[in-house]
């Protein structure tokens, strides 16, 4: 017997099967509390030491320099018909601009400013019943004095044709989809009929993704995947896949004086370490960073860098349940499965006790402070036994078998699947085996939407606007309704939210959108840390504002950056 | 020796034609396409414009016409473009291929000239300090992964001499110093991984090489020490060590993703991973049959070297 060969051992003699047990599971004991002490305390500090918000700085911008980014994406087409990655926004939000933006770094209140501003448009204003939105456009803005287009002006045709191409085929046809028909009564004026109102259209022409492109190349190319021309602060100088995109000042752009910068050179570096190394040895002008511990690694040896929060307003991830079939379309297993994760405990070690719970829909656009987790709703808490009797209510008390599948975004969601897959065994005996796909997999098995049991979800990254968070995020009929829920009550509400041009009213609708989803556990939101930017200490005004990263899709407030060498 | 290197020559014919029909088959089991992965975080592709889209990339014609369509662009050296990114496929490789025949040349160089002597050194002082030194060195080397080794060479040059190599790669005949720059760090990573083996293998086979009686004969002439060993030892000792450094040098030019990650350089082994995620099959594919072409030449290229290192082979 294996047991007598192991007590007969001499080396091992005085060791039996009993005495080691219990020292394992002494041990384990040790090493469990250890972990949970070193994460509660952890948890018990201040969130960060570094502010979510850099106010502009006081001083007059200087002209000139090369600003420079080792940057982890790498465009994987240069047409915004066919991609919404980050890739590309990062070179497209700086090389086109959109009808309407969102305020830069050094005019925006707070972080969390959401005050449309005028990008090509110079005005606009929806009548009666929000359906049909006139915009008047800005005059003298001309496109980038390279061929197709050689610095002819921009004008409203121009928006015209680029919406419909983007209505007909290709990632944005759903958001300009509701567009019945355009006018352009004149030069400078857009008019835009939707199928059905929606007072806040114009947050959508905000979104980084909607970028104006000329006509001219479409027509002689046939797609947009060759050349990128805009009419933006930049023109896209280079762009050799995996090496680099350069972006030369553009001369004639319509902001006059600005971008401040001669050059912006983005750097495919795909490795993060690499990405650090060049942060540390001045390669790297600005860094985003993951977690706390490894923002304090780097100023150990770069003490001078700035480093900025990036607002917890949201989260993008979540377990995502197939609730249109059994077990899941059963409320008490979706509740039961809520409250049977403790996610405080993915906050407190996968997070370093820097993170949020999460919740879906961004926190300010319906109250002012980040929510507690009381107000998450009972079904957020971590009650186990409450869990195992609902459960039980529901016809599983044994517990069941399950999948999930998910793709590792980050590191740490590969540790925060594993805490689920422990917490559900532990708790309600549910057993999931976790498969870990490639992105591609991953991606067309999760946006199909015909999957079983659970996969780690998301929504799309780029998003501030009100509408895409809701509407088109949420009502059963949206094509990027991913959490794959069709509940009545969420439809009606984000319906209705399109229709309310209060802003007060707005709130209390999103409110109440947010209880309803918490109540009814539609998108199982998971804890999630944003990071931080860091940066050498010579830039200015390159703060990142709630939901725009300016390494990322908020990129365009880089045309306000100046380098103060 | 002719009539064997064109019997090669067409033997190859059918194992390139299976490579082929491999690397077909498996990019249409893998799951998702080209347009799911471009379509990758916008969510608002209805399933008629995605239908529409795959017609329009020929994604959706039976696989037998795929395959043929295919490999008639390869028998016309024409592979065509990459679905994903409509860039003529030629064009890639050529921006491709210098880097990662740099990389390789240069690691090997730096390989073989670590291994042989270090080899040589450790048999011909066997169980001395030198000899384990060579060993440990050699075991390290075979031990210690590339990501692991190229993110520490990284670290520690940007904290200790807040240097590292120049991202954003530049051509050795455009930035000459800049390009070896570049390249130092990376070639001697893979370097020391690529000598660990051939360092062992040269090691061995010298001490077996020096037991033969012609080296005693040597030896009993009264010639010298490097002349025996150089001339008449590692000569006849360098036929299996010419049979892994082929192997090696056919997998240096395959690419090596990791390195080329981490030192952000814009090879084959990057351009086709992210082919792979991608589901660019005709960029795959062409990589693939490039790769297997080049380890059929390769393999026959170290064959008939053993004919050169030791006379007593002959080929019919």
């Amino acid at each position: 017997m294996a047991t007598h060969d192991f007590l007969a051992h001499p080396l091992r003699h005085h060791v039996n099967r009993r005495q080691f047990l219990t020292r394992v599971g002494w041990g384990g004991l040790g090493a469990t509390t250890f972990v949970l002490a070193r994460g509660r305390r952890v948890s018990a500090q201040p969130a960060s030491p570094y502010p979510d918000w850099i106010p502009p700085s006081p001083k007059p911008p200087k002209r000139g320099g090369t600003l420079t980014r080792a940057s982890a994406w790498d465009p994987p087409v240069l047409d915004p018909r066919l991609t919404n990655s980050v890739g590309l926004f990062q070179i497209a939000s700086l090389v086109s601009n959109r009808l309407l933006r969102y305020p830069f770094a050094d005019e925006a209140a707070n972080t969390t400013d959401l005050t449309l501003k005028g990008d090509l448009a110079e005005s606009w204003e929806g009548n009666s019943d929000s359906r049909m939105w006139t915009f008047k456009l800005r005059k003298g803005v001309k496109w980038h004095n390279v061929a197709p287009v050689n610095g002819r002006e921009f004008v409203a045709a121009d928006a015209k044709y680029c919406y419909e191409a983007y209505a007909k085929e290709g990632v944005q046809a759903f958001t300009f989809g509701e567009i019945e028909g355009m006018e352009t009564p004149d030069k400078h004026t857009l008019r835009v009929h939707l199928k059905s109102p929606n007072t806040m259209f114009p947050q959508n022409l905000a979104e980084a993704v909607t970028v104006i492109f000329p006509r001219e190349v479409l027509e002689e190319d046939g797609d947009l995947k060759k050349r990128m021309v805009g009419t933006g602060p930049f023109i896209l100088k280079e762009h050799t896949r995996k090496v680099r995109a350069v972006l030369a000042r553009n001369p004639d752009y319509f902001d006059k004086g600005r971008p401040y910068v001669d050059e912006y050179t983005i750097l495919s570096t795909p490795d993060a370490a690499t990405r650090t190394a060049a942060f540390r040895t001045g390669q790297s002008d600005f860094h985003w960073v993951a977690s706390l511990s490894d923002v304090e690694t780097i100023l150990k040896t770069t003490p001078t860098a700035v480093v900025e929060e990036f607002k917890f307003l949201q989260t993008p991830f979540g377990l995502a349940l197939a609730q249109d079939r059994p077990p899941f379309n059963d409320l008490r297993v979706r509740r039961a499965i809520s409250m049977a994760i403790d996610r405080q405990k993915q906050v407190d070690t996968v997070y370093e006790g820097h993170g949020i719970l999460g919740w879906g829909i961004p926190y300010i656009y319906f109250q002012d402070t980040k929510p507690t987790a009381a107000q998450l709703g009972p079904w957020w808490q971590y009650r186990p036994a409450d869990a195992k009797k609902l459960l039980t209510e529901a016809g599983h008390g044994n517990g069941f078998e399950t999948t999930l599948f998910y793709y590792e975004y980050f590191p740490q969601m590969t540790s925060q699947v594993q805490l689920v897959q422990q917490d559900l065994k532990k708790n309600l005996n549910i057993n999931v085996k976790i498969t870990k796909l490639d992105y591609t997999t991953y991606y067309g098995r999760y946006a199909e939407g015909k999957w079983d049991g659970m996969a780690w979800g998301f929504k799309t990254g780029y998003a501030v606007s009100l509408d895409e968070q809701t509407y088109q995020y949420m009502h059963s009929k949206s094509t990027k309704n991913y959490f794959r829920f069709a509940d009545p009550v969420v439809d009606e509400l984000v319906t209705k939210l399109r229709q309310t041009p209060d802003r007060a009213e707005q709130r209390t609708i999103t409110k109440k959108i947010f209880e309803r989803e918490h109540d009814q556990v539609l998108r199982m939101w998971m804890p999630y840390d944003p990071g931080f930017l860091i940066w050498h200490p010579y830039l200015r005004n390159i703060g990142a504002l709630a939901i725009r990263r300016s390494d990322g899709y908020g990129s365009s407030t880089l045309a306000r950056l100046w380098i103060d060498k | 020796m002719y009539k064997y290197a064109l019997r090669r020559l067409l033997l190859a014919i059918p194992v390139l034609l299976l490579s082929s029909l491999i690397v077909f088959g498996l990019m249409r089991v893998m799951p998702g396409d080209a347009l799911t992965a471009l379509m990758a975080e916008s969510g608002n592709v209805g399933e008629r414009e995605l239908q529409k889209l795959r017609a329009e990339l020929g994604l959706q014609r039976p696989y037998h016409e795929q395959y043929l369509v295919w490999l008639w662009q390869m028998i016309r050296l024409d592979p065509g473009y990459s679905i994903f990114t409509n860039e003529p496929i030629a064009v890639a490789l050529k921006k491709a291929i210098p880097v990662t025949v740099e990389l390789a040349v240069l690691a090997m160089i730096l390989g073989l000239a670590i291994a042989i002597p270090v080899g040589v050194l450790s048999a011909t002082r066997q169980d001395t300090a030198s000899d384990y030194v060579g060993r440990v060195v050699a075991v390290s080397g075979l031990s210690l992964p590339d990501f692991w080794l190229g993110t520490l060479v990284i670290t520690f040059a940007a904290i200790w001499f807040r240097w590292m190599p120049p991202i954003g790669y530049a051509s050795l005949w455009d930035a000459p110093w800049k390009n070896l720059q570049q390249f130092l760090l990376p070639a001697a990573v893979l370097g020391y991984r690529l000598s660990a083996a051939t360092m062992r293998m040269t090691r061995s086979t010298v001490l077996e090489v020096l037991r033969e009686d012609y080296v005693r004969t040597a030896w009993a002439k009264g010639l010298g020490g490097r002349l025996v060993v150089y001339k008449h030892a590692l000569k006849n000792a360098l036929i299996p060590v010419i049979t892994i450094v082929g192997g090696q040098l056919g997998t240096l030019l395959a690419g090596t993703v990791i390195v080329e990650t981490i030192f952000a350089l814009p090879g084959m082994g990057r351009l086709t991973v992210e082919a792979i995620l991608f589901r660019d099959y005709p960029v795959v594919q062409t990589n693939v049959m490039l790769v297997a072409g080049t380890l059929v030449t390769l393999n026959l290229l170290v064959d008939l070297t053993y004919a050169w290192l030791d006379p007593r082979i002959h080929y019919r």
